[in-house]
C-alpha cells in the first residue's frame, strides 16, 4: 500500500516535471501551444493553425532594432509577402505593464494602422507567458513553425545585428530563407541564430 | 553645372584626402557625447615614434546604471564598433576587451560594462611615417547604450599626435587611465593549469585543475550561441580546482570544437582560455591552450 502511494507520487511528480522540460521551443520539435488574446479582440490558439506555416515576431515599438525593421518598411514587406502566400503571422507583445513596448490593445491597433503593418494578429502577452514558453530573449526575435507544428527556425531576423537602416538591403533575411527553403521541400540551412536585438522587457 | 563638369577631375586620392580633412575638421574633438554618457579618445604616449607600436584608448563614461557591451554581448545588445580614419602607415589592431560583467535578469543575461570602461586599442606604425609632422587619428564609433532600454549612438572623435623620431614619452595625464585599463584585462592562464571541456547532451562540463581548490568560477563565452547565457553556472569545488556546468544554448545545434572565453575566479583574477571540447567516451588527452588574447578577437572577427 505504502509502496503504491510512493509509486503514484512518483508518477505525479513525473507528470508535473515532464511538461516543464518539453515546454521551451526547440528546433525540430513541436512548437509549444498557447492561447492568447489578440489586439483585435479575438482569441488565438496556435494549434488551430496546424496545416499552415506560422511566423512569430517578438515586438517592442520602442526598441531601436525593431524601429530599424519598421521604419524601413522591411517588416511590413515581409508580413505582406508571406501572409499573401498563406503564412500566418503573429506579432507578439511580451513587454510587462510599465515597461518599454507595453501597449494596450487599442494602442497596438493604432500602431498597426500607422505603420501599415499586416500581421495576421498582434498577440497581447503582458505576463510574458508566451515569451517565456519560447524562451524569447529579444525583439525582434523570430520563430518559424511548419505546417506539422514543428519549429524550423528560431533566432534573428537577419544577419546584420545592428540598428542601422542602411544594413537592411544587403542583409540575408533568415525568416524568408527558412520559409523559402521549407516550402521548396528543402532542409532549412540555418535553423538557429543568435536572436539579436533589445532584451524582451519581462516583468522580472 | 557645365563649368563644374569642364573642370579637370581631381585624382581620387586628393578627393579622399580633402574629404578626410573636412571630416577631421568637423570631428576635431577628443571627446564627444553619446546617449547617456561621453566617449573620449586618449593616447598613452605624448608622441608617435615611426616604426614603434603605441596604444590609444576609447574611454566611455556612462550615467549611473547604463551599460555598453563586450565582444560577445550575450542575449541582447551589440558591442561598440569603431571605424578608424588615419594617415597611411598607421593601422589599428583589435580592441583589447576588459573582463566583462554579467548584466540582466534571471532569464536574459548580457555581457558588458556598467558606468565606465576603457577599451585599449594597440596601433601599428610603419617607418615611413617620418615624413609627416603629426598624425590625426579619427574614430567613428557606433555604440548601443542600454539600461532598462537601449539607445543607439554615434560619435566622431579624433586626436592629433606629433610624430617624433625619438622614443615617445608616456603622457602623465593618461597614465592612470591606462594602468587601470590594463588591470581590467584578462590574463593568460598559468602554463601549469589544465582545463577540460566535456560535451554532454545538454551541457558542457568545464573542469579546471589549478593545483588548489577553487570555490568561485564564472565563464564568459567569446562566441555567441554556445552556452545558455542566463542559465546558472553551477560550480563544484574539487580537490585541485573546480567543475563548472554550462548549459548549452538553445541555438547550438552542432558540436563545437573549442570553448573560448574568459574565466573569472575573483574580482581581480580573470583569464583567457581556449579549450578543445571532447565528446563523452573519447579519450581526454587535451589540456587547455593559453593563447594571446588578441588571437581570440581576430578569430571571432573572421568567423
Amino acid at each position: 500500500m505504502k509502496r503504491s502511494i510512493v509509486f503514484s507520487m512518483m508518477i505525479a511528480l513525473i507528470l508535473c516535471v515532464v511538461p516543464l522540460l518539453i515546454a521551451a521551443a526547440k528546433i525540430g520539435e513541436p512548437a509549444p501551444d498557447f492561447t492568447a488574446t489578440a489586439s483585435n479582440g479575438k482569441t488565438v490558439k496556435l494549434s488551430a493553425n496546424l496545416g499552415k506555416y506560422v511566423v512569430l515576431e517578438w515586438h517592442n515599438n520602442g526598441c531601436p532594432y525593431v524601429g530599424k525593421q519598421y521604419n524601413s518598411g522591411n517588416m511590413q514587406r515581409l508580413q505582406k509577402q508571406w501572409t499573401a502566400r498563406g503564412v500566418v503571422w503573429f506579432t507578439i507583445l511580451s513587454s510587462a505593464p510599465g515597461k518599454q513596448g507595453y501597449v494596450t490593445a487599442s494602442e497596438e491597433n493604432d500602431y498597426i494602422a500607422k505603420m501599415h503593418a499586416t500581421p495576421t494578429a498582434a498577440l497581447l502577452d503582458p505576463t510574458g507567458e508566451i515569451g517565456h514558453l519560447y524562451d524569447a530573449k529579444t525583439s525582434p526575435q523570430m520563430v518559424v513553425i511548419n505546417p506539422q507544428g514543428i519549429v524550423i527556425y528560431d533566432g534573428a531576423i537577419d544577419d546584420k545585428p545592428t540598428t542601422d537602416l542602411n544594413d537592411i538591403p544587403g542583409a540575408t533575411n533568415y525568416v524568408s530563407l527558412a520559409l523559402e527553403q521549407a516550402m521548396a521541400g528543402k532542409k532549412v540551412e540555418t535553423p538557429a541564430t543568435r536572436p539579436y536585438g533589445c532584451s524582451v522587457k519581462y516583468a522580472n | 553645372m557645365r563649368r563644374h563638369n569642364s573642370q579637370p577631375s581631381l585624382p581620387a586620392s586628393v578627393t579622399l584626402g580633402l574629404a578626410f580633412l573636412l571630416s577631421a575638421a568637423n570631428a576635431g574633438a577628443t571627446q564627444a557625447p553619446i546617449p547617456h554618457g561621453t566617449i573620449e579618445i586618449v593616447a598613452q604616449n605624448e608622441s608617435i615614434e615611426p616604426g614603434r607600436d603605441f596604444n590609444l584608448a576609447l574611454h566611455f563614461q556612462l550615467e549611473k546604471g547604463w551599460h555598453i557591451y563586450w565582444a560577445n554581448p550575450g542575449d541582447s545588445g551589440e558591442p561598440p564598433r569603431v571605424e578608424w580614419k588615419m594617415p597611411e602607415g598607421i593601422t589599428a589592431e583589435e580592441i583589447e576587451w576588459p573582463t566583462p560583467h554579467r548584466l540582466g535578469s534571471s532569464t536574459i543575461v548580457d555581457y558588458g560594462y556598467e558606468d565606465a570602461v576603457t577599451l585599449i586599442v594597440p596601433m601599428r606604425t610603419e617607418t615611413n611615417l617620418a615624413a609627416q609632422q603629426s598624425a590625426q587619428i579619427g574614430a567613428q564609433v557606433k555604440v548601443l547604450v542600454c539600461r532598462e532600454m537601449c539607445v543607439p549612438g554615434k560619435a566622431q572623435i579624433s586626436l592629433t599626435l606629433p610624430i617624433k623620431a625619438q622614443t615617445a614619452a608616456p603622457d602623465n595625464k593618461t597614465a592612470g587611465l591606462f594602468a587601470a585599463a590594463r588591470k581590467s584585462l584578462p590574463q593568460h592562464a598559468p602554463r601549469d593549469w589544465k582545463f577540460n571541456v566535456d560535451a554532454t547532451k545538454g551541457s558542457f562540463v568545464f573542469t579546471g585543475n589549478l593545483g588548489h581548490q577553487t570555490t568561485s568560477a564564472i565563464f564568459f563565452p567569446l562566441n555567441e550561441s554556445q552556452i545558455d547565457n542566463a542559465a546558472p553556472q553551477d560550480v563544484t569545488p574539487t580537490a585541485a580546482g573546480f567543475r563548472l556546468t554550462l548549459r548549452k544554448s538553445q541555438q547550438l545545434l552542432k558540436p563545437i570544437a573549442r570553448l573560448k572565453g574568459v574565466l573569472v575566479l575573483s574580482d581581480d583574477r580573470a583569464y583567457w582560455i581556449d579549450v578543445p571540447v571532447s565528446k563523452p567516451g573519447l579519450p581526454q588527452n587535451n589540456s587547455g591552450m593559453n593563447l594571446q588574447p588578441q588571437h581570440f578577437v581576430e578569430e571571432e572577427k573572421a568567423t
